[in-house]
C-alpha cells in the first residue's frame, strides 16, 4: 500500500485510527503494570484493549503478541487461576478475544488466532470446590482435567467448554453449544447443547463428496 | 479476616429485616462475601449457616432473591451457598439442605401469558408450579430451573443445563432439556 493512500484513510476517518491508538496505549500500560506488580502474568507486545481486561489469581497466565481485546456485551477478557499450579496459555497472531470468561484450576491452552464470542471456558464443573460436603455423589466429577484448544478455532456466543474436552484445529463451534468429555477432529462443525455430533466443513461446503 | 466481615455483614443484614422486613426471616450464621437483595412482598426463610458470595472475577457478583406476590413463598435450607445467582418465585421454591447454586436462575412464573395482550398468565396455579429442590443438590454456572421441576436428592447439573423436566435422586443431569446422563 502506497504511503499517501494511508494517509489518505486517516484524514477520511480520523476518530477510527485515533480510537486503535488509544487502544494500543492501553494494552501497552496493563502490560507494565503486570510486569511491575504481577510477575505471574506474560503478555506480548501489541495487546490491543478495547474492552476491560480482569486477571485473577496467583496461577500463570501467558498470552502471546498481537492479541486483542473487543468489547462486547458488557464484559471484555476476564481470566481467573484458582492455584498456583494453574495455567492458561493463550496463543499469539491475532486472537481476537471478546467477552471470553476463563476459570482455570489446573491447566487451559488455546492456540493461536482463535475468535471468540460471550463465552465460558472451565476447568471443572464447579468453580467453587471448597466444601466437601458437597461431593456425596461422585468425588470425581469435582477433579479438574486439562482443556485443549487447537489453532484457528472460531467458539461462537454463549458456548461452554467444560472439562475433559478437545478441539482440533480450524474448528468451528456453533452458538450456545456445550462440550464435555469430548473430542472434536480437524476442522470440523460442532452443535448442540450437549454436542453430540460434529460434521466435517469440507462435506458441508460441497467440496468431498 | 474475610470472614468476620462477611458474618458482621450478616448480622447487620438479619438487624435490617427485623426491623423494616418483617415477613423476611433468617436463622444463625448468615455470610455475606458480596451482595444480597431481597424484593417484594412475600415470604422468605433462610437456614442456618448459608453464604452468600459471587464468583471471583466475574461481572455478576450478587444474589437476588424476588417475591412478585404476597402468597408466595421461598424456603431455603441449611448449609445452602448462593454464588452470584437469582431465585425469584410467584408461587412456592423449596431449597434443601446442603445446596450449591452457582450463577444461574430458578425461576417459578413465565411472568406474562402467551397472549397479544401480555398479561399475566393465566393457566398457572400453585401445584402446576412449585419448585423442588432436595438435598445435596448442586447446580452449575449459567443453569436455569424452570417452573414445574422436582429435583430429587444427591443431584449434580452440569452446567449451562435448561432443566425443564423434574429429575430423579443419585443422577448427573446435563443438556437442554436437561436428560440423565448416568445414574
Amino acid at each position: 500500500m502506497n504511503l499517501w493512500s494511508k494517509y489518505k484513510k486517516v484524514i477520511n476517518s480520523p476518530l477510527y485510527y485515533f480510537q486503535i491508538f488509544i487502544a494500543i496505549v492501553k494494552g501497552s500500560f496493563y502490560i507494565l503494570y503486570c510486569r511491575i506488580f504481577k510477575r505471574n502474568i506474560k503478555i506480548g507486545f501489541p495487546f490491543i484493549v478495547y474492552g476491560n481486561v480482569n486477571i485473577k489469581g496467583p496461577g500463570k497466565v501467558i498470552i502471546g503478541k498481537k492479541c486483542t481485546v473487543v468489547e462486547n456485551v458488557f464484559r471484555g477478557l476476564s481470566i481467573t487461576t484458582f492455584s498456583n499450579d494453574s495455567i492458561v496459555s493463550i496463543g499469539g497472531e491475532g486472537c481476537l478475544l471478546g467477552g471470553l470468561t476463563i476459570r482455570c484450576h489446573s491447566k487451559i491452552e488455546l492456540g493461536n488466532n482463535i475468535m471468540t464470542a460471550v463465552s465460558l471456558i472451565q476447568d471443572t464443573l464447579f468453580v467453587t470446590n471448597n466444601n466437601k460436603s458437597y461431593t456425596n455423589y461422585d468425588s470425581s466429577l469435582w477433579k479438574s482435567e486439562p482443556i485443549v484448544i487447537g489453532n484457528n478455532v472460531w467458539l461462537g456466543g454463549h458456548c461452554c467448554i467444560l472439562p475433559g474436552s478437545k478441539i482440533g484445529d480450524d474448528c468451528v463451534l456453533s452458538a450456545c453449544s456445550v462440550i464435555y468429555k469430548n473430542e472434536i477432529n480437524n476442522y470440523n462443525l460442532a452443535s448442540g447443547n450437549p454436542v453430540r455430533r460434529s460434521l466435517p466443513i469440507e462435506r458441508i461446503l460441497g467440496l468431498r463428496k | 479476616m474475610k470472614d468476620i466481615i462477611a458474618q458482621l455483614r450478616g448480622i447487620l443484614f438479619k438487624i435490617k429485616c427485623k426491623l423494616f422486613f418483617k415477613k423476611v426471616t433468617i436463622a444463625k450464621g448468615l455470610r455475606i462475601y458480596k451482595k444480597l437483595k431481597i424484593v417484594g412482598p412475600g415470604q422468605v426463610f433462610i437456614g442456618n449457616n448459608c453464604r452468600v458470595a459471587g464468583i471471583k472475577g466475574d461481572a455478576s457478583k450478587y444474589v437476588t432473591i424476588d417475591t412478585h406476590s404476597p402468597t408466595a413463598v421461598i424456603k431455603i435450607g441449611d448449609n445452602v451457598s448462593l454464588y452470584a445467582s437469582r431465585i425469584s418465585s410467584n408461587y412456592q421454591i423449596t431449597i434443601g439442605d446442603n445446596v450449591l447454586i452457582e450463577e444461574s436462575g430458578i425461576v417459578d412464573t413465565d411472568f406474562h401469558s402467551i397472549d397479544r395482550s401480555r398479561d399475566l398468565p393465566i393457566d398457572e396455579d400453585l401445584n402446576k408450579c412449585r419448585i423442588n429442590i432436595g438435598n445435596n443438590v448442586s447446580i452449575g454456572a449459567h443453569s436455569v430451573v424452570i417452573k414445574g421441576v422436582a429435583i430429587g436428592d444427591n443431584v449434580v447439573i452440569v452446567p449451562a443445563s435448561v432443566v425443564s423436566m423434574s429429575i430423579k435422586s443419585d443422577s448427573l443431569a446435563m443438556g437442554n432439556p436437561a436428560r440423565v446422563i448416568k445414574q
